[in-house]
């Protein structure tokens, strides 16, 4: 059992599996964690090299490309301690191709497979639950804190939905900002936000849509528990029609 | 009026329709539309009734001259009248689009002053949409019954999905109930539609440039307990439906009383459990291969109350089980109760690679909780094998194989 570390990053956990895959006739056999830097820790020390994690990426981009989307959504979660099952996974995906994600009686395969869909569940959820508000200057914000870290696609998304209005998205637990300005897709970090004042055209149609949110329920069957399962109460913060109730 | 009491008069009156779905058609945005539409569905909000929220629910008027019984915006009743103007729909519909609060929009309305009159407005909203604002969303549109062809097909080559309402189960209960409609003013659009739609889907195997026509294709809806049909007479229209008329998907919507009338049924609370059980059938005829005499007979002309029509089928199927889930076909593993499409897809996903064990079962997601009682692995039965009809309609009742209660009926049922 040969076990290997990584700086912990993204870039160097991929490039980490790239190169255990190369060294390692079974990589089945190797473990990966992340360096701690304690004296006298155990394990090779991979250090992270792009070009490795890329060309991973392509052969995994030929034989599985279905690997390669659970690949991203994992990376989503940020999920801990789990390096050595998606060493093996991505192993496993080599091998047998797309059919692996169905290979759900291996532990590691349901491990990965199942971070990967709770942070799909959460991208999708957040298409819709995500909230733009109109800016003095006639620019949307939009404010999250998702679990996962869903900007990148998330921000895709509306690049290509909502094209002809100027947007940010801002996750404020993570600091990182998407802009679209019309063409453009930018990603970077804000270390101080203040958020700036709504038009008036935004008030407005605020009250529009509290005022359609609460006729559209049916009386006669008002649920709140059922309301609370579909849409937990974690992400009402930033959900206009939940402002003020 | 206020643009604010229209919006609270003419929301609440198209809250009772049911269909919520936005999904079943793709469109890209294109560098000068706004917006596009997603595959999968996308639910923006829950309101507090637990329904997912994706359209701007609207009827464009409810000012109507018709009298249907179990309608709130029946001619007869002193209820307050409002009418958008097309430009308030289309601005209401972009305000909230930019804001992602919908999908798209959902347009009904009351017959004004006649069928044509009313849809010709209709058609126009969604024209506005589509041409002035450039709107790439969703958008579900209402036809009027009586409305003329020509705008059935101006509707259809404007909305991603446009649907008739039935209204209720039967011409009889149809003429009783609603009786400035007639069978023919809703069956001929929708017969219209059909054909539209499958002329449009040739026409763009030839040719990519082709309009589409009603591309997230056409539903319908019917009223549930207003009248006295049984679920078997239900189901068999809708079969129907589904396989004569092409039909998408058909939503039931539980009678709920609003109008005193001796033409309709005294009703302690909506039929929301019934309502309920027919979605579960519904399901059943479109993705399990069951035909409505399979779910109910003559003799049995209702579904059944404690379990959902799998189980209910199942268990008067002894001689189908158990099933081997490591031998059985797709459609076969389908029959099995907590079985879904998801679960059957995974078990012969995971089977390629090793036969499956009960502790495998339950590593790859399937619920065992009602399936433990139909299935075997590998020749293994995971309950003793006392599959005696009384003694498991008992177990299924009182033990954990119950289905799980939707939470909204143990409100209304507990
Ligand atoms: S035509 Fe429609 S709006 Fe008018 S009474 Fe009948 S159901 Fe109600």
């Amino acid at each position: 059992m040969k076990r290997y570390l990584y700086d912990g990053t993204p870039e160097g956990l991929v490039s980490a599996i790239a190169g255990i895959l190369d060294a390692e006739k079974d990589p089945q056999l190797a473990t990966l964690v992340e360096r701690q830097d304690t004296l006298f820790e155990e394990g090779l020390f991979l250090r992270t090299d792009p070009a490795a994690a890329d060309s991973l990426f392509s052969r995994l981009r030929q034989c599985a490309p279905d690997a390669v989307h659970t690949l991203w959504y994992f990376m989503m979660s940020e999920a801990e301690e789990l390096e050595t099952s998606l060493l093996h996974y991505v192993a496993l995906a080599l091998e047998h191709g797309d059919r692996i994600n169905g290979h759900l009686t291996h532990p590691d395969v349901k491990a990965i497979v199942s971070v990967a869909r709770k942070a799909g569940r959460e991208l999708h959820r957040m298409k819709g639950l995500l909230r733009f508000e109109q800016l003095r200057d006639g620019t949307y914000l939009a404010r999250m804190e998702p679990d996962h870290n869903v900007i990148q696609p998330l921000a895709k998304h509306f690049s290509r939905r909502l094209r002809a209005q100027q947007w940010f998205i801002y996750d404020v637990r993570r600091h990182s900002a998407a802009h679209w300005d019309g063409s453009a897709l930018q990603f970077g970090t804000l270390e101080q936000f203040s958020r700036p004042e709504l038009s008036d055209e935004e008030r407005e149609v605020q009250v529009m849509w509290k005022a359609f949110f609460r006729t559209i329920a049916i009386p006669e069957r008002r649920n709140p528990r059922l309301q609370k399962s579909n849409m937990p109460a974690k992400y009402w913060k930033y959900l206009t029609e939940k402002q003020g109730e | 009026m206020e643009i604010h009491e229209k919006l609270d008069i003419l929301s609440g009156a198209a809250r009772y329709d049911a269909s919520c779905a936005s999904s079943g058609c793709g469109r890209e945005g294109s560098a000068i539309r706004v917006g596009n539409t997603s595959q999968g569905g996308i639910c923006h909000s829950w309101s507090d009734d637990g329904r997912c929220i994706s359209l701007l629910k609207l009827l464009l008027s409810n000012d109507c001259r018709y009298d249907c019984a179990y309608c709130v915006n029946r001619s007869s009743n002193p209820v307050p009248r409002a009418s958008f103007t097309a430009r308030e729909v289309v601005d209401l519909t972009m305000d909230f689009y930019r804001r992602n609060y919908i999908e798209g929009l959902f347009l009904s309305s009351a017959v004004m002053q006649g069928p044509d009159q009313t849809m010709e407005e209709m058609v126009r909203v969604v024209e506005m949409l589509r041409i002035e604002e450039k709107f790439g969303g969703y958008i579900h549109l209402k036809v009027i019954p009586g409305s003329s062809p020509e705008l059935v097909r101006r509707a259809g080559l404007a909305a991603d999905r446009i649907s008739v309402n039935i209204e209720l189960p039967s011409s009889e209960s149809l003429h009783r109930l609603a009786p400035q409609k007639r069978k023919e003013s809703i069956l001929e659009p929708m017969k219209l539609i059909g054909t539209e739609i499958g002329t449009s889907l040739v026409e763009r195997t030839l040719s990519r440039k082709a309009p589409k026509f009603a591309p997230a294709g056409q539903s319908t809806q019917m009223i549930i307990g207003a009248s006295p049909e049984t679920d078997l007479q239900i189901l068999r229209l809708s079969q129907g439906l589904y396989r004569r008329m092409n039909l998408k998907r058909v939503y039931y919507s539980a009678f709920v009383p609003v109008n005193e009338d001796n033409r309709l049924p005294v009703l302690a609370s909506p039929p929301l459990l019934r309502e309920h059980r027919l979605y579960q059938a519904d399901w059943l005829l479109r993705f399990y291969g069951f035909s409505a005499e399979e779910i109910l007979s003559d003799a049995a002309p209702d579904l059944d109350e404690s379990f959902d029509p799998k189980t209910a089928w199942a268990l008067r199927h002894p001689e189908f089980f158990p099933v081997e889930v490591n031998r059985a076909d797709y459609a076969t593993l389908l029959r099995v109760p907590g079985i879904g499409v998801a679960s059957a897809k995974r078990i012969i996903a995971a089977r390629r690679f090793s036969l499956i064990t009960p502790e495998g079962m339950k590593k790859i997601g399937v619920v065992m909780k009602r399936a433990k009682y139909f299935i075997t692995c590998s020749g293994r039965p995971f309950e003793k094998p006392d599959r005696e009809p009384s003694r498991l309609r008992q177990r299924l009742l009182l033990g954990d194989g119950s289905e799980p209660v939707q939470p909204r009926q143990l409100v209304l049922f507990a």
